[in-house]
């Protein structure tokens, strides 16, 4: 009988500690993640370059990069003969320069502008452009794709702001770039070169106009579509 | 003696995919994939060649973050245990089809994936080596290519990035091929002037365009794309043959469309009940391509039926002396009308051969063959070889182009990827920064410095623009480039500051170890030792 007590609180005890674990331990179980079985996206497979299999969900973090790097700065790239494309970022800094030059006024009455010149073959100082024209730009812009006329030209662009007046100020000023070729040169004047030891370039004059004309007639249009890691059409798409 | 010369180049490139957190990581297996379909075959295909006696001269590209896969231990081993599974799928599947139509096409798989295991041991786990061994044999010319596949005209506003992108690969490929490389593999052919004066300073002799970055050189090219020119700076630059390319990419024309050829998308991970792949494809659950795949494209439609390996076998051949029967013919004009032999240059994705089309190294083996037994009219060359016997080249500036869809930035620059650029440039503008400033640094500034070139590098692989254009697995790219580019800022900060994490460094190290050698100096002005 004496026995029966020890044993009996020994059992209340491991109830009572039971009540109080069990929540604990139970959360503990949910809280482990479930592997999310996805459902493959299948519906569309380019032949690219790599084999892309189907993603799985990840749930890995993506971290995120600066909205702004202070700094004023822009970049003119090219995209191809008629394409170039800008992005900018001008500094709080350099805005309140602007506003306590002009009034603040300033950002009301005048309109955001993309001034491009057309520097080719010339030395730009900011005013002996070939000739310019302006591309009105959205309100928050800080890239955009600009299209130009001619290929195989030089180009600088401006970022300002444009007033009813006509007159323009600049608040940054891009790179110089050149925009490539879209058609055979119509240079035939032609430069030859030994690599050893470079022999001196030998002028000649067209010995065989005739090798152009064919290799132009069986060119025709030369196709720039072929793309690379192919299959842009392929019957496996 | 030829008429003429047929250069092919296969352009061998994966991005840097390394992920030692995961166990199974699905994009590894792009790795795995490429070797199975496309590496093995072809090493196979040039040891029968070479144990023939057939002299043929292919050239090679071999990304350095390819060759940095190829030859990383981790990625071996689990190479081989992704091909020690697939080795028993193929078992089963040659069980499984016992007396049905589709039992040639198992035995096929078996027969291959148990050839590629020797090979695999052969080489001790490394297939640099194998190349190596061809390029020894004088059969293979290896080109090399930017470090991390980087889209190099976007990145010319800085012109040391792009110097250290090529000098790092210039390193890199002397130490895993013994010598330095003549040419390089400009990613996706894409040029602008300026840079071959870098491939100059780094030795490098000589690079490939697209057609029209030939033929759109600033003085029209006297032989077309038949003869390659000279940049002023003395690089030679050589331009690719259209029609060569069509009968192999063209969906509507070329070779790999063929109704006898194995067709892509009927995979049995696919297929196949789901008991029974699951041990074979993604361990989520995820239904993925195993490599084995039982059609053939039959047809333009959805209907196909199974793969005869023998009808694909002599299509193979029949294709293989069509080509070069076009060849033939193409050099015969050509040489006709111009004053010393064509080069026909004709570069393909490596990836082509082997993994899109099944046939393509069977194909380009027997091509090997007829080339030397059936014909004498042209004869197989290297680029370097070429510029060896023709010395004395035209001069002209290349058109800047690539060979991406319209054939000049495009792909690399629209409105999916456009936001990269600021981010890039400002980082790269960092990096040599920090080179210049910091030029004498020691002890584990320098190990920052190194690993900042590296994520530099990564997030710079033109590889996550192109697939953030083209739609699948955009996120993947996104993180990649993300990820690399806040770790670069990170270690800026780090370094600029002096309080760098050690703790954090060598989890970087060990996470993205590729280019041990790499030299942060690259990046500075000076030139380096």
């Amino acid at each position: 009988m004496p026995a029966l007590l020890p044993i009996t609180i020994g059992i209340i005890v491991i109830l009572i500690l039971a009540f109080y674990l069990w929540p604990a331990i139970k959360s503990m179980q949910t809280r482990k993640p479930e592997i999310k079985k996805e459902i493959p996206l299948f519906t569309e497979e380019y032949a690219e370059e790599l084999s892309i299999p189907v993603p799985r969900q990840t749930l890995e973090y993506v971290p995120e990069l600066p909205r702004a790097y202070g700094m004023d700065r822009m970049a003119l790239m090219v995209r191809d003969p008629y394409w170039l494309y800008a992005y900018w970022e001008i500094t709080a800094t350099k805005m309140e320069d602007i506003t306590s030059r002009y009034g603040p006024g300033l950002w009301e009455i005048s309109k955001p502008v993309l001034r491009v010149y057309d520097v080719t073959g010339i030395n730009f100082n900011g005013t002996n452009a070939n000739n310019y024209f302006d591309c009105s730009l959205g309100v928050n812009a800080d890239d955009w794709y600009i299209k130009v006329a001619e290929a195989n030209r030089s180009f600088c662009v401006d970022l300002g702001r444009l007033f009813p007046d006509g007159s323009f100020i600049t608040l940054l000023r891009s790179n110089i770039v050149t925009t490539p070729r879209d058609t055979l040169s119509d240079r035939l004047d032609e430069e030859w070169m030994w690599i050893e030891g470079l022999y001196s370039k030998i002028h000649m004059g067209i010995s065989s106009p005739l090798i152009i004309e064919e290799i132009q007639e069986r060119m025709g249009k030369v196709p720039l579509g072929i793309s690379s890691p192919g299959f842009h059409d392929s019957p496996v798409n | 003696m030829s008429k003429g010369y047929l250069c092919m180049i296969l352009h061998a490139h994966l991005p840097y995919v390394r992920h030692p957190e995961h166990e199974n990581f699905l994009e590894e297996k792009w790795l795995f994939e490429a070797i199975t379909e496309t590496y093995m075959p072809l090493i196979n295909a040039f040891e029968r060649l070479v144990d023939e006696g057939v002299p043929f001269k292919i050239t090679m590209s071999l990304s350095p973050t390819l060759i940095s896969m190829l030859t990383d231990g981790l990625l071996q081993d689990r190479y081989h245990k992704h091909l020690n599974k697939l080795i028993e799928l193929a078992d089963k599947e040659a069980g499984r089809t016992y007396n049905t139509s589709f039992h040639q096409s198992a035995l096929m798989y078996q027969n291959q994936f148990n050839h590629s295991r020797d090979t695999f041991y052969r080489y001790g786990g490394n297939l640099v080596n194998a190349f190596k061994k061809f390029q020894e044999l004088d059969r293979l010319e290896i080109m090399t290519c930017a470090t991390t596949h980087g889209f190099l005209p976007l990145m010319m506003n800085n012109k040391n990035a792009v110097r250290a992108q090529i000098r790092t690969a210039v390193n890199l490929h002397s130490k895993h091929l013994g010598r330095h490389p003549e040419g390089i593999w400009l990613p996706e052919c894409a040029y602008t002037p300026g840079i071959d004066p870098i491939l100059k300073e780094q030795g490098l002799k000589y690079f490939i365009l697209d057609t029209h970055g030939l033929l759109f050189a600033s003085h029209r090219p006297r032989y077309g794309v038949y003869a390659p020119i000279f940049c002023p700076s003395g690089v030679a630059a050589f331009g690719r043959d259209t029609e060569s390319s069509k009968q192999v990419w063209s969906s509507n024309e070329g070779y790999p469309g063929d109704f006898d050829y194995r067709e892509f998308y009927r995979d049995i991970g696919f297929d196949l009940d789901f008991e029974y792949v699951k041990p074979y494809i993604h361990p989520d659950g995820i239904r993925i391509h195993t490599g084995i795949k039982h059609y053939r494209i039959t047809g333009k439609a959805d209907y196909k039926e199974a793969y005869i390996p023998s009808n694909a076998r002599e299509k193979a051949a029949i294709h293989a002396g069509n080509f070069m029967f076009n060849r033939k013919l193409q050099i015969d004009y050509i040489s006709s009308i111009m004053d010393r032999p064509p080069i026909i240059v004709a570069p393909y994705d490596a990836e082509l051969f082997g993994h899109w089309w099944y046939e393509g190294p069977l194909w380009l083996e027997m091509l090997m063959k007829k080339i030397h037994f059936d014909q004498n009219t042209f004869s197989m060359i290297t680029p370097a070889e070429y510029l060896k016997r023709h010395g004395y080249n035209q001069v002209a500036t290349p058109c800047a182009s690539s060979w991406g869809h319209k054939g000049y930035n495009e792909v690399w620059l629209c409105a999916k990827n456009d936001w990269i650029y600021k981010h890039l440039h400002v980082a790269s503008g960092r990096m040599v920064e920090l080179a210049e400033n910091l030029y004498h640094a020691a002890g584990i500034q320098v190990r920052a410095l190194n690993q900042a070139a590296r994520e530099l590098m990564l997030a710079q692989s033109s590889d996550w623009a192109f697939i953030m254009n083209t739609g699948t697995m955009t996120d993947y790219a996104i993180r990649r480039t993300k990820t690399h580019l806040d770790n670069f800022i990170r270690l800026y900060y780090e370094i600029k500051e002096n309080r760098i994490d050690e703790g954090w460094l060598n989890y970087l190290e060990s996470k993205n170890n590729i280019f041990p050698e790499i030299d942060f100096k690259s990046y500075a002005d000076r030139p380096v030792a």
